[in-house]
């Protein structure tokens, strides 16, 4: 009779077990992507700083700043919005062809919509690194971006 | 008088174009979808900030992407297309540098559709690699729309896919390239 009660017993907490991983597995599988609006800024820079450290250093840079939150004040030099109606913002100093690339998160393009070319921003958003080019200037690039409410 | 306006613009465009030579973007558009057959769900990224360049008289076309900059639907994805398979911290970039085989035969200057032949050298996760693709360029309005498709086997690169999601991931990868490039102002 008490074999039986410690089996039972057992199997039950297996089944607890079992149960827990399953809904565990299956809501990591379905993660999605936290809106970056939501998100605390690891890091809060200017555009033209965030540039100058990743051209005196790429590598460290890149360790310091990857698939951080980092939120950059900066002047828009460019605002351009594809076939798709993807924003991209394009922060910096007009005189350098180097920017701060920010692809605008799709759910926040209504916020985009209204920046113009030489507003003074900030933004938010997620950096994925530097793409250099020696002919077209290089630039640190952010995704799921948002423009950040003053 | 619209004739005049016509000839000053047409001109200013001519002149634009045969100056500049090349083609530029930085928002290029690279997409890669890895799903295999079976899998029930799409195993596909997509980076919207690609450099592209064209040498119009040359034809000398090269790209260069980050691989973070890859967005995938599900966050998880995204984490193990980074950690485990492209390895993103150690390879963060791919390249491509190649050219327009049969480059004569687009004429940059005036407005049409051309199919073209690009061949070169492919790298990914710090293997290069000698890939071919047909594409199609649309010069409209002294701008030039250019996509692209090929397959890519991820053996090539080094990638290997694990047992666990083999009915998943396809061995090979389709690549689809879409840009708008404007004329570089010197």
């Amino acid at each position: 009779m008490k074999k039986k009660k410690i089996i039972l017993y057992i199997l039950f907490s297996f089944l607890i077990i079992i149960g827990a991983a399953t809904i565990y597995i299956y809501k990591e599988y379905n993660r999605s992507h936290k809106d970056t609006a939501n998100l605390n800024a690891d890091y809060s820079i200017t555009a033209t700083g965030l540039i100058k450290e990743f051209e005196i250093d790429e590598k460290s840079s890149n360790t310091k700043y990857w698939d951080k939150v980092l939120l950059v004040d900066g002047i828009v030099k460019e605002i351009v919005r594809d076939d798709k109606g993807f924003y991209t913002v394009a922060l910096g100093d007009t005189s350098s062809l180097s920017a701060v690339r920010c692809n605008i998160d799709s759910i926040h393009s209504k916020e985009a919509a209204s920046v113009k070319k030489g507003n003074s921003i900030a933004v938010k958003g997620i950096c994925t690194g530097f793409n250099t080019d020696e002919l077209l200037g290089s630039d640190v690039i952010l995704v799921r971006s948002v423009i950040n409410k003053k | 008088m619209k004739n005049l306006v016509l000839f000053v613009f047409a001109f200013f465009l001519f002149a634009a174009i045969s100056h500049g030579q090349k083609f530029y973007t930085k928002n290029g558009k690279i997409e890669f979808d890895a799903t295999s057959g079976s899998s029930p769900e799409k195993i596909e990224g997509i980076n919207r900030n690609a450099i592209c360049v064209i040498d119009t008289k040359s034809g000398a076309i090269q790209f260069s992407v980050l691989m973070k900059g890859f967005a995938f639907e599900r966050s998880l994805m995204e984490e193990h297309f980074n950690e485990n398979y492209v390895e993103s911290n150690k390879f963060p970039k791919a390249e491509f540098k190649g050219t327009i085989t049969n480059n004569t035969t687009v004429n940059y200057l005036t407005n049409g559709t051309y199919k073209v032949n690009v061949i070169g050298k492919l790298t990914i996760h710090g293997e290069t690699k000698d890939v071919a693709a047909d594409g199609t360029m649309i010069t409209q309005e002294g701008k030039i729309n250019a996509s692209a498709d090929f397959k890519i086997l991820l053996s090539d690169f080094n990638i290997s896919i694990p047992g666990l999601v083999a009915d998943k991931v396809s061995k090979t990868a389709r690549i689809s390239i879409s840009c708008q490039l404007e004329p570089l102002k010197n």
